[in-house]
């Protein structure tokens, strides 16, 4: 319970929030939150977790939301009705304090859950912090479960925690720049609202396989141009729509391409073929990207 | 463009039209069946039928490829004040859509991403206009752009069509646009300068537009401009290259058309006039038009979604859904009624077609029933619409802000509803139902109105009832 922090508030006994529709008071527990999820049917279920900024200074108030985090996914196994066809994934909380993240994974992992998902990250924390609380992690996790990294969504954090051995992502970024007018592309984020595209009749992304950019004589192309997406970006909805499909394109290719790379055995390749893209000059790398990288034995620098 | 495998059309296709049917009443035509079809795109339109309105170059809500695949209309009006801007800081570069490259295929096609298939309106100014206060002048009509209004020269009209080659172009009118009806002394001068116009659009040089004319048709009695039509009558049905169409700006002047100028009959009639509601089209279809804009599609759901309804948003999903995206500010919550609201209004277009072709007197017994059952306005919409943009509409003086506040102090809104309800005695607050733009019109489906719901049934048992059969409903 992350989202709207600031009108609730935490007991033992579940999250106590005023209802966004009629004010009215709600209290959401571990318990209740499974069965609204289990009526929903969803193929992965969260688990109700205790979460904290991770840039909150206060460390009794971090641990006791880490323990409780734990108490709570007990509490979810249990009430958890459909454990043959809905995959509960517990969430890892922590904060930034990497020994206190080791703790959490090590009581987690002992609950055997379907998957594992790193929580609470995301919150601007420093890139760097962000790095190491990831690697801590996937480090202590079994090998044959899916590591979820909860709202990451910038194509170098994707790419940055594949490496650290993250699997799975979520993130509103990529629709939500869209609808604001930006394009992501291989070349960096563009912001299709500048006068410089108002007669570019190219496509959003040269080479780009996305139903927008592909011309439009193949089938199930629409032959967008940035002149088109630049003439209605924050006018007209249609161009909040024809980005959102190239932005979720993008993010989607890109996971495919780290997959066929991780087969290929290419990856680090891979990698740095990407960094290239956004960074030219292959030089102005961030650092926390490439010590993070080093980490794993990639190094963005190499020829 | 194609999004169904059709070669690039770089040039607008001639046009024919075909009356089916039209039954003649007290010696003049009414109702009328027939079928518009643009040889060289397999284009055919049954008529009465309707034109989607954009904004903008686009069908609100519905990328290019949704209009393909989910919307049954065939073609579509675009404003040429819609792309023509001028930025505040790039005022001096030339409207991006002149430069769209001849690869793209037909350039207004090509520039908008509409399949070449899809058929082009075109005319100076959006539907609904914003009036502008500058009136036009003899060389220019005043448009409003996205930036502000500007002075468009007839001249620089007439060019911007022959570059853009939309399928159909209507020639500029000398409109007010106001909710007044013109003096008479206007009205001679509109009469006088849509007539100039006119000569003008025909001049036979090496610019003249070689998409199908739909010459204007003035919201002025006959008797005001009837050296006007007079003119498009005789000087231009002789070869039937030229004129190809009327757009009326005001259906009532067609009996009057019919009586005194017959040469115009078998040409398709296009209305302008923006009918409100569903009754406004049945009465307007009675006077003998063809086709329609039509604007309130974009502006209310027609109903929350249908039984037995084939649309894509009515397969796909369903009310409480739909609800749900309205409340949550969701952009496809929009989209989906957009689908639906044209697919509900081609279908009653269908059966508009089909109860003609039985016959007028079936037609005007299905009108009238239509009148007795269905309620005469649309329902207000109570949905959260997209926020109003600056070419929407121009305020007034002392007018309140059009957008909600996106956010706001915590608290913040209690507040001001104490602070209002306190002020409280001169009436409720307005909604801004001013339908200036459509889209200032709030989509509805929730709220406890009663709703109107048309379920278009082409026969039903027994007797063809035709147009529509009617259920109101209380939605919960």
């Amino acid at each position: 319970m992350v989202s709207l922090l600031k009108l609730a508030t935490i007991t033992e006994e579940g999250v106590r929030f005023l209802s966004p529709h009629d004010g009215s008071p709600m209290l959401l527990t571990p318990e209740h939150s499974m069965s609204l999820q289990n009526s929903i049917g969803s193929d992965i279920m969260m688990q109700l977790d205790d979460v904290l900024v991770t840039t909150s200074p206060d460390i009794v108030r971090m641990r006791e939301a880490m323990e409780r985090s734990v108490r709570w996914l007990d509490r979810c196994i249990v009430a958890h009705k459909n454990p043959d066809r809905q995959n509960l994934f517990c969430i890892i909380q922590g904060g930034l304090d990497l020994e206190m993240r080791r703790e959490c994974c090590r009581e987690m992992v002992a609950r055997d859950t379907p998957g594992i998902a790193i929580g609470g990250l995301s919150g601007g924390e420093a890139k760097d912090d962000f790095c190491r609380v990831v690697a801590a992690c996937t480090e202590l996790l079994p090998e044959l479960k899916p590591r979820y990294v909860m709202g990451i969504g910038y194509p170098e954090d994707l790419v940055v925690c594949v490496a650290l051995g993250a699997d799975m992502f979520d993130c509103v970024w990529p629709t939500r720049t869209a609808r604001f007018g930006n394009a992501v592309t291989k070349d960096g984020v563009l912001n299709m609202k500048r006068e410089k595209y108002a007669k570019d009749f190219g496509p959003i992304e040269d080479g780009c396989g996305c139903p927008c950019c592909r011309p439009a004589d193949q089938e199930g192309a629409m032959g967008i141009t940035r002149a088109f997406v630049h003439h209605n970006a924050a006018k007209e909805t249609v161009s909040a729509h024809l980005l959102t499909i190239h932005n979720v394109w993008y993010q989607l290719e890109l996971m495919r391409q780290a997959r066929k790379a991780i087969i290929a055995d290419e990856f680090p390749a891979f990698v740095r073929e990407f960094f290239n893209n956004l960074y030219p000059d292959r030089v102005s790398y961030p650092s926390w990207a490439t010590t993070a990288l080093r980490s794993v034995g990639i190094d963005l620098f190499k020829p | 463009m194609t999004n169904d495998g059709h070669e690039l059309a770089d040039e607008p296709a001639a046009m024919t039209f075909e009356l089916l049917k039209a039954a003649v009443r007290d010696g003049t035509t009414v109702a009328r069946l027939g079928r518009l079809a643009l040889t060289g795109c397999k284009s055919v339109v049954d008529t009465p039928n309707y034109f989607g309105l954009t904004s903008r170059g686009v069908v609100p809500h519905v990328t290019p490829d949704n209009v393909s695949k989910h919307l049954q209309t065939n073609g579509a009006y675009l404003a040429l004040e819609d792309f023509i801007e001028r930025p505040q800081q790039y005022s001096t570069r030339s409207p991006p859509i002149y430069e769209t490259p001849s690869a793209l295929g037909k350039p207004l096609h090509g520039f908008t991403a509409l399949p070449s298939s899809f058929i082009t309106v075109l005319g100076a100014r959006r539907l609904p206009a914003v009036p502008a206060p500058a009136g036009n002048t003899n060389h220019a009509v005043s448009i409003f752009t996205s930036t502000g209004f500007q002075v468009l020269p007839t001249k620089d009209y007439r060019n911007a069509v022959q570059v853009l080659k939309p399928d159909i172009a209507i020639p500029p009118a000398d409109l007010t646009h106001g909710p007044t009806t013109p003096t008479s002394k206007r009205a001679v001068k509109m009469a006088e300068r849509t007539d100039d116009w006119i000569k003008e659009w025909f001049v036979d040089d090496d610019t003249t537009p070689t998409a199908s004319t739909f010459a204007p048709v003035l919201p002025i009695p006959y008797s005001m401009q009837w050296e006007y039509l007079e003119r498009l009558s005789e000087d231009l049905t002789t070869d039937n290259r030229r004129l190809a169409g009327l757009a009326l700006y005001d259906a009532d002047i067609i009996p009057d058309l019919n009586h005194h100028l017959p040469n115009l009959l078998p040409l398709p009639r296009l209305s302008l006039a923006a009918p409100p509601t569903p009754h406004h089209i049945l009465r307007q279809i009675s006077l003998g038009v063809d086709l329609f804009a039509l604007p309130f599609i974009n502006a209310t759901d027609l109903s929350p979604f249908v039984q037995n309804c084939t649309c894509y948003a009515c397969t796909r999903h369903h009310r409480a859904f739909v609800h749900h995206l309205l409340s949550a500010h969701e952009m496809l919550g929009w989209t989906l009624l957009q689908l639906h609201n044209h697919a509900v209004v081609a279908a009653f277009f269908a059966g508009i077609r089909q109860t003609l072709a039985v016959s007028d007197d079936a037609f005007e017994a299905a009108r009238a029933q239509f009148h007795a059952v269905y309620e005469p306005e649309l329902p207000a919409g109570t949905g959260e619409r997209p926020r109003a943009r600056g070419y929407h509409f121009k305020s007034g003086a002392g007018e309140g802000k059009r957008n909600k506040p996106g956010w706001g102090k915590l608290g913040e809104e209690e507040e001001a509803a104490a602070v209002a309800g306190k002020a409280k005695g001169d009436g409720a607050a307005v909604d801004g139902v001013d339908g200036v733009d459509g889209k200032l019109q709030d989509l509805s489906l929730s709220g406890e109105e009663v709703k109107i719901e048309f379920l278009i049934s082409g026969t039903v048992t027994g007797e063809t009832i035709g147009v529509t059969e009617a259920a109101v409903e209380k939605d919960r």
